[in-house]
């Protein structure tokens, strides 16, 4: 063995062996270097050369190395330093202010520098986790699928913990329709969706654990003071976590170790604010997965519309040339013409229903607000069904006490509303008696009521009355579509009023149309 | 008897069939176009007395059609539209086109829009110079600007007043918007002034008709203005 070798050996079992141990090898060589000259040296040499020793045990190897160096020192300097030398009698009061300054100095300084030192650890552990962050926050935005970056969250969430598995679990109520994306994917190696313990992470938006016993439901989002300890020292294998976005649980984060997990208080804080980042990984898959839905049920209507367009424009011409054919018919004579005629009107509104229905339900049906006179509407109205109504009586009030009202609204779709609703009167009240419009206003708007004596609505009816395709009991067969109520109240609604029913005193019904108003003040010319 | 020529473009045979059917009478000729194009082209050639022009034609838009007939023709042009172009219609009215017929139509309507066009293209109808306009109780003195119902007297104001003339001296026409907008604040940006519009013709209508929400003398057309029945 050569010397080189044998100082490297030496080397090695040194950096090997505890710390205190070496160092305390170093003080006794300190101690032993001074001793043969202990007559030449005064004691607070010897103090400041055995302070040295102790300072650099703490900074070496920490606070407990560096007190028991202080100790050691003190009792070394007092044993060998100090006459009467072997006994720990000292004889001059003056050496003892020498001990217990040499005592006092070395123990604060192996503390201040045992808080320096934690501190900067402290600062780069800091550092480190903001670091963490950031790629976290960087690769999680960066990533081009949704579910990616949630992946991706996922792994340094586990790597943090130091789990076994870290699972995020879409909750179900927020789970996309099968089909339009793959938000509900499990991540790592597989997740077991009707995890009984999820589902009530999910449904009380509390925390839960489990341990060896059993399953532990805690009584808040996020595990306390007492947990946290149980969460340091390993009892506990699984922690679940809701996930939470504007205080609505849209996932669990679970966390597994069949070892236990080891979460110190540092981790914890760290897996916390992670745990956020999971919760937006989350919300964002479903956002995409809804804004696809979406997309795709946009693309549905805009191919239905187009299609319903054409169907109408290309059955218009044809119902042209078969009313005129008719007409021509009639007006030779032939009487049964008159039903084809009727008939293809009929048609002609049932696809003109259709297309509006279809618009409307893909919000494209365009509705221009401005301001309309009731006068107008109502005049539309009977210039419409007038002739319809085969002479039964209509009887018309503009307003109470001749007042102008003008409201907001557009007349197009208004005009539709208030004919289906007279419409709708004439087929379902005895021929004999009058339907009644009148015009008024409320506190809500401006109002068109139209009102029969038919039987009225019972309750059940009051609710299915508006529903596409709902067709009263007394509907005669061959009329109407079922249509004409529903987008009724849909028009209304989308010109910012609303279309009710209400049982007529005396008999009957009365559907009232009310548009927002416009003062008559407002409705002036300014020039 | 002269004989008068009337130019039906559409592209769909069957319409132009139809119409045809419906105005077939000895005195009238009847032309068909199926484009624009050809519709121009005709009306150049043929000098037609009257033009139905169907919306929709393959190769132009409608309005494209009306300024080139407008051009080259002072013949009347009735406009043939789907429920679902009424904002077309009210643009070709006021760029030369003179009236409308919605689809489907019916043959009746057809006619008498055909019959009131051509009675007032060839001047059978009281021109603006006429001092007078009488429809039923109405009276218009259009010289001393008085206005009465019944032998009573109303009173309108100064835009009332022009907003009636303009519709009684277009008798049986509908007069959009725009033009009677035009006619009644001369110089004046349109913008949104449908809405002034709308408040003066209420009012004018509240006056004149005895029971306005069945109006005898001005009615409205839907998305296009309004039209004084004769």
């Amino acid at each position: 063995m050569t010397a080189r070798q044998t100082v490297s050996t030496i080397r090695r079992r040194v950096a090997s062996s505890p710390p205190l141990l070496v160092w305390l090898l170093v003080l006794a060589a300190a101690v032993a270097i001074l001793l043969p000259f202990r007559g030449l040296l005064e004691e607070s040499h010897v103090a400041l050369l055995l302070l040295l020793v102790t300072l650099g045990g703490s900074a070496a190897a920490g606070r407990t190395v560096g007190w028991s160096l202080a100790v050691m020192s003190f009792l070394a300097l007092n044993w060998f330093f100090l006459p009467p030398f072997h006994t720990f009698v000292v004889a001059d009061p003056l050496d003892w202010l020498v001990l217990v300054v040499f005592l006092i100095t070395s123990a604060v300084a192996a503390q201040l520098l045992y808080v320096a030192q934690e501190e900067a650890r402290v600062a780069r552990a800091r550092a480190a986790e903001v670091d963490r962050l950031r790629i976290v926050g960087a690769e999680a935005l960066n990533a081009g699928r949704a579910e990616d970056a949630l992946a991706t969250v996922a792994r340094v969430i586990r790597e943090v913990a130091r789990a076994d598995r870290c699972d995020v679990l879409p909750s179900a109520a927020r789970t996309p329709p099968a089909g339009s994306g793959s938000a509900g994917t499990a991540l790592d190696d597989g997740t077991e969706p009707d995890d009984e313990l999820a589902r009530w992470v999910v449904e009380s938006g509390n925390a839960a654990m489990e341990r060896s016993g059993g399953f532990v439901h805690l009584t808040a989002a996020r595990p306390a003071q007492s947990d946290l300890e149980s969460l340091a020292s390993g009892d506990v294998l699984a922690l679940l976590l809701p996930l939470s976005v504007r205080e609505r649980v849209v996932g669990v984060l679970r966390l597994r170790a069949s070892e236990g997990l080891r979460l110190d208080a540092e981790r914890w804080r760290f897996v916390d604010a992670l745990s956020y980042y999971a919760a937006l990984g989350v919300e964002r898959v479903r956002l995409v997965a809804a804004e696809e839905h979406a997309e795709a049920l946009r693309e549905t209507d805009r191919l239905k519309d187009a299609l319903l367009a054409s169907v109408s424009h290309d059955l218009r011409t044809p119902l042209t040339t078969i009313k005129a054919r008719a007409h021509e018919l009639r007006v030779h004579g032939d009487e049964r013409a008159e039903v084809i005629e009727q008939e293809a009107d009929r048609l002609n509104r049932f696809v003109a229903n259709l297309l509006d229905l279809s618009r409307l339900n893909a919000r494209v049906l365009p509705v221009t607000l401005e301001l309309n006179a009731v006068d107008e509407l109502v005049e539309l109205v009977v210039q419409r069904v007038e002739g319809a109504l085969s002479g039964r009586p209509l009887l018309v009030r503009l307003a109470p006490d001749g007042e102008l009202l003008f409201g907001r609204f557009d007349l197009a779709h208004s005009v539709r509303i208030v004919v289906n609703l007279v419409e709708n009167s004439h087929k379902y009240s005895p021929p004999t008696t009058p339907i009644e419009i009148a015009a008024g206003r409320t506190a809500e708007g401006v109002v068109v009521e139209v009102a029969d004596r038919g039987t009225g609505l019972d309750e059940d009816e009051v609710e299915r009355v508006f529903e596409p395709f709902y067709r009263g009991p007394g509907a005669p067969q061959r009329e109407g579509t079922g249509l004409g109520l529903s987008i009724a109240k849909r028009l209304a609604e989308a010109q910012g009023g609303a279309l009710r029913y209400a049982p007529r005193p005396g008999g009957g019904s009365v559907f009232a149309l009310t548009l927002p108003a416009v003062p008559s003040s407002g409705a002036m010319p300014s020039f | 008897m002269i004989m008068r020529t009337i130019l039906i473009v559409d592209d769909e045979p069957r319409i132009r069939l139809v119409v045809r059917g419906a105005l077939h009478e000895d005195d009238t000729r009847i032309l068909e176009a199926a484009t624009g194009h050809d519709a121009i082209t005709r009306a150049q050639a043929e000098r037609p007395d009257l033009v139905i022009l169907d919306l929709g034609l393959p190769d132009m838009t409608g309005l494209a059609v009306c300024e080139r007939l407008r051009d080259t023709t002072g013949a009347p042009i009735l406009v043939l539209s789907a429920r679902h172009s009424e904002d077309e219609k009210a643009l070709l009215l006021d760029h030369g086109a003179d009236d409308y017929v919605t689809k489907p139509f019916s043959t009746v309507e057809l006619q008498a829009r055909v019959r009131a066009l051509l009675r007032r293209a060839s001047g059978l109808v009281a021109p603006d110079g006429d001092a007078r306009i009488v429809a039923d109780e109405l009276e218009i003195d259009l010289t001393s600007h008085a206005v009465s119902i019944g032998g009573s007297r109303v009173h309108l104001t100064p835009i009332e007043w022009q907003l009636l003339r303009t519709l009684a001296t277009n008798a049986g026409r509908t007069l959009t918007h725009r033009q009677l907008f035009a006619a009644a604040w001369p110089g004046r940006t349109y913008g949104d002034a449908q809405h002034y519009l709308r408040v003066h013709m209420t009012h004018l209508r509240r006056k004149i008709e005895r029971e306005p929400a069945r109006p005898r003398h001005v009615v409205t057309e839907l998305g296009v203005g309004y039209r004084f029945v004769p």
